[in-house]
């Protein structure tokens, strides 16, 4: 008898004693999920769970929003601005007020100097919309640079470039509940599980309740695709072929939703003319996707009652990120799946505020998703704000990819980069690290001072990370939603909208224009903006007027529009259900997407296709991730999925270090052997410094100057193993 | 600015204060300062756990039904309720961290278990970060772990990832194997939970364990494991682990319910060790077909292959090709402390016993050394050894200086029962030694040298007393507490979770090497005797050089019979024994070599020795042939010695358990080492622990 133990032994739990809870929604990715942060008496944080009545999430969280909290005192944190007068000199800690005088002067003196574009702002997608409101201010109405873009370029550019051509505007016409309506689902280039566990979960969900085909576009075998019904390994770079071949079945066979088509798009002609160029009998050779299956995919779109495309960085990573996102777009509005519940075109997000900067940055014109080429925009904003409109560039200025260029041309000669690093997020690191190295001025402000472009920075400025500020994020589904301040900031580093409003100060413009003190006060300047009408007279979309944070934490994330007379919580689950379009005629856009291939192929002297992507441990470039134990130690240095057939060929061995060329640089991985990957492809995640963006082309898209990060090649080469192990543990400093 | 408020909203949300600065993060958000009153989702349930607000379904678990005949027997014939097993009451509380409350949870006497839906994990981690969030877990120990295998070729490419924890079984094998009695069954949800305060860090529960359930943490010392999210258990909410799941893959119920939506119910998966061990509380659904044939990406030499019979079996994978290696450097490691300890135990044993029952079989030399002088040394040379064994066993430790906790579960733990064998064996060596003291010139050289008149007071009690006879008892006592200890240390080893163990092969090593070992000490310590008082050798030699090789030879056949049995196995023994013919092969054959060669040169030895005495028995004895005879003795001795140390640390360093399959990195031993070897395990967020504790 193993009970029954006279003397049972002690049960010891760890217990957290929460005092309070405090909501919050997740700083990592887009899918915009509810935490709630867990304090003790002594307000010290010390667990985090899901919000188990937000809509988003329902309680769940993926492994980095678990141990999300961990982050606020990990190493490596910004503790005291720093400042150097040459990059190759040691920092020295200075106060905020040199700091910023310094910065401010320096960005005085270029413009003067070389003219207002030659200095340059980079953000990114990670701050809180109020942050972005208030940066746009600053960058497009006070300091005056035209070269003012964010790092979504690399990931969500292509996505708002094809939304804008298809539908007049930005802003995903979908949303999660989607996948509780629909008939049928293909993923393009998105893995979900790894990815965005929270939305694979809600698809997951409704697969449970009523099972509907998934169709999964990726030249990986991911998780995704083992599930799904239908796995479509295509070529990489030719999903334009493969959808104009759909595109062809349906048309041909007259599987089109042709009432739809004539009420609420123009152009079907021009895309049913061009689509007769892809018969499947000859896509299948351009796609590698065999003409039967094109046809059964095609079939079974048309045919499902409501039918649904998502599409993450398999789409937009491309030289045809934003024909792409529009051919997906056609596909959609010609099979009637626009605005309809279950069906749709949805673009998964890839950053926690991706939406709030394309929103309200002023990255791509003036906030609200106003144009700097609109006379009327520019005159609204410049009123709102109180200068003059001719301060305003009439066009909009460098992408973020470009500006890099520009850099290297010496038009740009001062850059300061807010939460992102370039230096191991863009393509051909070699480029970027002797871009850096050029610039007279860079400041970075960051939440870690080891961040690695850090090292050629003149000025770091220590920001505050998450819960220690205020604000809110947009997600994938355009759901807003609020990050309370539960913490004070990481020793002397400060909030980034502290940051905005301190540098306005020591600008004459700044004096002019009010810069409200707290975050809720740029809240309702971005309220007010929201409101009123389109240039075609429909009122705007992106209407958050009838929100305020007090609203926003009761619900969990409310979803714009949300107009001001609005009664209830519930803002507006989908765009477009009435079939009117914010393009000058109300209708949206077909657009016929012809394919040319400018990749770079493999060839004898490079013969794989080198892919990168995303584990589900890690977010970007690794600086947060990379410091907590529990995430990191999943994949604490760089691998490379490699197909074990190709690697026998070359006498590669499993778990063993090679060297990768390109024609950019090289890097050192280990390998991981394994079918998920074709024969001549190899699988790198991105996260990593000094790793795969050594190799990595990028060419950009040419309407969304997005890199191609997922197209380019590669050859593998043997390395002592002794040497590449010390290669890769002096680049694993965290 | 002002706020708009609404309706509803602002009960829940404290107003806020429009112009405060950014960062004073005292603004009350969320209506918890209210905490005395009861929300809504804690009503009716016990306080061991605050449910969230608005829980969702899927956290609870299902609610109890009276008519389920499932629920009554599980397929093992156990009772599923436990208070119907035993005589506990129904309704005891479980004092979690000391509170007496009972927990409101009505199925709280039955058991329990996880259900493992294997079709739809993704690998995501969520189950493993919630239990390490939750359980305050650091990057290098994990109470749940996720690993996977695959097969196929792309892209008809199947990966099946497998999240496993404790399963908490009806036979607990580390309850039982453990020596401090740090686990309990408990008859609450039938939780296998293991106190970490109590433990001493062994690790032996780590040894029987087939799933990698109990974590050794090397730098605390001690283990600590799964445990089963009892409070959670208490409110009615499933484990932190499943509630986190995000594949809909892991669940949790009273065992051999198949869960709403799931169709099977089965206990194996590819990669999951045979439940007959444990009979774990763990059910399966995998209905998706998989390749043939699915192989891990860690290092272990395993991949599973399936049957005639559907069922997935391990057969070894020749991952590090055929070629042999030496890879010496590779003995040395933490296992250092029990290669002495065993080794030093079974030469004490051989050393003492050997004399001791020739003596009592009426040998005449060993009669003449044990009423020696020398023998008092010896004894204290096998005691010796022995403390020096034991002291090693005790270095290997988490926390040596509970040791004295190794003899508390004598009812099941072989470990417990070893140790005291073997603390016997140094009692009765002790009490023999102290009876040998009065009649020992030595002693009583050093009495009389002290000057006290001591020595004749002790001859006198020599005289009264029937020491000799009273030496036999101590010294039969003594044989019969080591020969259990030895027995014991034997079933230490019979493991089911590590077949490379599991044989007899285990015991033929630890007698064969007692022998040779003890007739090696011995030997030399009787011979030296024999050699002060004149006496001739060569009997006492030829004694000797036969036990040695009896000893060599059960050895020999043992390895024969390992050898044999493991050539023809496809399981975690047959890859050990991979792994010991390609990475250690050239050390192996060395090891095999030096046997066989010792085993010759021995029996060569003894009939050539025979033929000596009688060819030249008439002669006169030379000094020369003799000390010849001494030192090829003394040579092959020697060889021995590094013979059984290269066995006996090939022994601890191959065994390969029967372990779930890791991922590339996590739980990857092979990663684990070259982490180690180039630096990044430096790095506390790399997850790999340092080995030394």
């Amino acid at each position: 008898m193993l009970f029954g133990r006279k003397n049972r032994k002690p049960i010891a739990i760890p217990a957290k004693k929460v005092k309070e809870w405090k909501y919050t929604t997740c700083n990592y990715c887009s899918t915009g999920c509810s935490i709630e942060i867990g304090l003790d008496e002594q307000q010290k944080i010390v667990t985090t769970r899901g919000h188990a009545g937000a809509d988003v999430n329902r309680g769940k969280l993926c492994i980095k929003g678990i141990l999300e909290h961990e982050l606020f005192d990990s190493p490596g944190r910004g503790t005291e601005p720093l400042i150097r007068d040459k990059h190759f000199n040691p920092f020295e800690p200075t106060s905020w007020d040199h700091a910023l005088d310094t910065t401010a002067e320096q960005i005085k003196h270029i413009q003067q100097k070389y003219g207002r574009d030659a200095f340059a702002i980079v953000s990114s997608g990670q701050l809180l919309t109020e942050e972005f409101y208030t940066l746009g201010k600053l960058a497009r109405g006070v300091i005056g640079t035209n070269n003012y873009d964010g790092n979504t370029t690399l990931c969500m550019a292509s996505a708002v470039s094809g939304y804008k051509r298809s539908f007049g505007a930005d802003g995903p016409p979908g949303c999660y509940d989607d996948f509780e309506h629909t008939h049928c689902l293909i993923a393009f280039g998105s893995n979900l599980p790894e990815q965005h566990p929270i939305i694979y979960w809600r698809l997951k969900e409704a697969l449970e309740k009523r099972h509907f085909p998934l169709i999964v576009v990726d030249p990986r075998v991911t998780m995704l695709a083992q599930f799904a019904d239908i796995h479509l390994p295509i070529t990489p770079g030719t999903d334009c072929v493969l959808i104009n071949a759909m595109m062809h079945v349906i048309i041909n066979e007259g599987l089109q939703d042709q009432s739809y088509i004539d009420a609420h798009t123009q152009g079907f002609d021009e895309v049913k003319a061009l689509v007769q160029d892809y018969n499947p009998k000859q896509a299948q050779h351009v796609c590698g996707i065999d003409e039967d299956t094109i046809r059964n995919v095609a079939r079974i779109y048309a045919k499902a009652p409501a039918a649904m495309s998502i599409w993450t960085m398999g789409i937009n990573q491309s030289t045809h990120g934003s024909d792409g996102v529009v051919n997906i777009n056609n596909l959609n509005m010609v099979t009637g799946n626009i605005g309809k519940p279950g069906g749709t075109s949805l673009s998964i997000t890839g950053q926690c505020n991706a939406m709030g900067t394309r929103e309200w940055s002023s990255c791509s014109g003036l906030p609200g998703y106003r144009y700097l080429e609109n006379e009327a925009d520019r005159n609204e904003i410049a009123e709102f704000w109180g200068i003059d409109p001719e301060f305003f560039p009439k066009q909009r200025g460098l992408s973020q990819t470009d500006i890099f260029a520009a850099i290297e041309t010496g038009e740009i000669k001062g850059l300061w980069i807010v939460a992102t690093n370039p230096m191991t997020s863009m393509p051909n690191t070699a480029r970027i690290r002797k871009a850096l190295e050029k610039l007279d001025f860079l400041v970075i402000q960051d939440v870690y001072q080891d961040v690695e472009t850090n090292q050629y920075s003149h000025v770091y400025l220590p920001a505050s990370v998450w819960a220690e500020k205020e604000g809110v994020h947009t997600n994938t589904e355009r759901r807003v939603n609020l990050i309370n301040n539960v913490m004070p900031p990481y020793k002397n580093a400060k909030p980034d909208f502290w940051i905005f409003n301190q540098m306005a100060k020591r600008f004459d413009n700044g004096q002019m224009v009010h810069f409200p003190e707290t975050p809720e006060g740029a809240f309702e300047e971005m309220k007010y903006l929201s409101k009123g009408r389109l240039g075609n007279g429909q009122p705007r979309l992106l209407d958050i007027s009838g929100m305020s944070y007090a609203k926003l934490e009761a619900a969990k994330g409310i979803q714009w529009p949300y107009r001001e007379y609005e009664v209830g919580l519930k803002g507006s689950a989908r765009l477009y259900s009435d079939g009117i379009f914010p393009t000058p005629s109300g209708k949206a856009n077909l657009l016929p997407i012809a394919f040319y291939n400018n990749n770079e192929q493999p060839c004898q002297a490079y013969p794989f296709w080198l892919n990168s992507g995303r584990v589900v441990e890690h977010f970007h470039t690794r600086t947060r991730t990379g410091k907590i134990g529990n995430c990191n130690k999943f994949s604490p240095t760089a691998y490379m999925e490699m197909n074990p057939d190709a690697a026998q060929a070359l006498g590669i061995e499993h778990q063993t270090y090679v060297r990768l060329t390109s024609r950019r640089g090289d890097a050192v991985v280990l390998v991981q052997l394994t079918q998920r990957v074709p024969r001549n492809m190899v699988f790198i995640p991105f996260h990593f410094h000094d790793c795969v963006n050594r190799l990595t082309l990028g060419l950009l898209d040419p309407h969304s100057r997005q890199p191609a990060f997922k197209q380019c090649t590669t050859r593998i080469e043997p390395i002592c193993q002794a040497e590449a192990a010390r290669i890769n543990a002096e680049r694993r400093t965290f | 600015m002002s706020r708009t408020t609404i309706e509803g909203a602002t009960e829940l949300v404290s107003p806020k204060d429009g112009d405060v600065g950014v960062y004073m993060p005292e603004k009350t958000t969320k209506a918890a300062s209210n905490q005395p009153e009861v929300e809504q989702e804690q009503k009716g349930r016990s306080n061991h756990w605050e449910v969230r607000t608005q829980e969702q379904a899927y956290a609870y678990l299902p609610e109890p039904d009276p008519g389920n005949k499932s629920e009554i027997e599980n397929r093992y014939g156990k009772r599923i309720d436990l208070v119907e097993l035993t005589d506990n009451p129904a309704g005891r509380s479980l004092f979690i961290n000391g509170n007496p409350e009972v927990g409101t949870n009505r199925d709280r006497n039955k058991q329990h278990g996880f259900f493992f839906t294997a079709d739809n994990c993704i690998g995501c981690h969520a189950c493993e970060s919630a239990c390490s969030e939750k359980n305050d877990n650091p990057a290098h120990l994990a109470f749940r772990s996720v690993g996977y295998v695959e097969g196929g070729s792309y892209p008809d490419y199947k990966r099946m990832n497998i999240s496993m924890a404790c399963n908490h079984c009806d036979d607990p094998v580390c309850l039982k194997g453990c020596p401090t009695r740090a686990y309990t069954k408990h008859a609450e949800y039938g939780a296998v939970l293991q106190d970490p305060e109590t433990c001493f860090g062994c690790g032996y529960c780590t040894w029987v364990c087939p799933y990698n359930a109990p974590q050794l943490d090397p730098v605390q010392g001690r283990v600590s494991k799964c445990n089963m999210c009892v409070d959670r258990l208490e409110v009615g909410l499933k484990p932190a682990c499943v509630s986190a799941c995000v594949g809909n893959a892991l669940d949790f119920g009273v065992i051999e319910n198949t869960p709403e939506n799931r169709e099977q119910c089965k206990t194996s998966i590819p990669g999951f060790p045979s439940p007959e061990i444990t009979q774990p509380n763990i059910r399966f659904q995998q209905t998706k077909s998989l390749p043939e044939e699915m192989s891990r990406t860690d290092d272990m030499p395993v991949k599973y292959r399936k049957g005639s019979d559907g069922q997935y079996k391990p057969v070894v994978d020749q991952k590090n090709g055929k070629k042999m290696h030496w890879n010496l450097p590779k003995l040395n490691s933490r296992e250092n402390p029990l290669v002495l300890f065993t080794l030093l135990v079974q030469a004490a044993l051989g050393t003492f016993i050997i004399p001791f029952s020739g003596a009592l079989l009426g040998v005449e030399s060993f009669k003449q050394f044990m009423a020696s002088n020398l023998f008092l040394p010896l004894v204290l040379l096998s005691l010796g050894m022995t403390s020096m064994g034991l002291f090693m066993s005790v270095t290997h430790l988490g926390r040596p200086f509970r040791f004295y906790r190794g003899f508390n579960n004598l009812r099941y733990s072989p470990m417990s029962r070893e140790g005291l064998g073997l603390a016997l064996f140094s009692a009765f060596l002790g009490l023999t030694a102290l009876l040998l003291a009065p009649s020992n010139i030595g002693v009583n050289t050093m009495l009389a040298s002290l000057g006290l008149g001591l020595e004749s007071e002790l001859s006198s009690l020599v005289a009264t007393l029937p020491l000799e006879s009273v030496v036999v008892i101590t010294g039969l006592l003594a044989s019969a507490s080591g020969l259990a200890g030895l027995y014991y240390m034997n079933q230490c080893y019979q493991i089911k979770a590590r077949p490379f163990w599991n044989h007899w092969q285990t015991a033929t090593s630890f007698v064969g090497n007692s022998l040779s070992l003890g007739a090696m000490v011995s030997g030399v310590v009787m011979l030296i005797s024999l050699g002060v008082e004149s006496l001739p050798l060569q009997g006492a030699m030829e004694s000797y050089g036969a036990v040695f090789l009896v000893g060599l030879v059960i050895e020999a056949v043992g390895l024969w019979g390992h050898n044999r049995t493991l050539n023809r196995s496809e399981d975690e023994g047959g890859a050990a024994h991979y792994i010991q013919c390609t990475t250690f092969g050239k050390t192996y054959q060395l090891r095999n070599a030096l046997l066989a060669v010792n085993i010759l040169a021995a029996s060569g030895l003894l009939i050539f020795g025979g033929f000596f005495e009688v060819s030249e028995s008439l002669a006169n004895q030379s000094i020369v042939d003799e000390s010849v005879y001494l030192i090829v003795w003394a040579s092959l001795s020697l060889i021995n010695l590094v013979t059984v140390v290269i066995g006996r640390a090939l022994f601890y360093n191959l065994v390969i358990p029967t372990t779930m399959p890791g991922a590339f990195f996590w739980k990857n031993k092979g990663f684990e080492q070259h982490a180690r070897d180039i630096g990044l395990a430096d790095n506390p967020a790399t997850g790999v622990a340092p080995l030394a504790h």
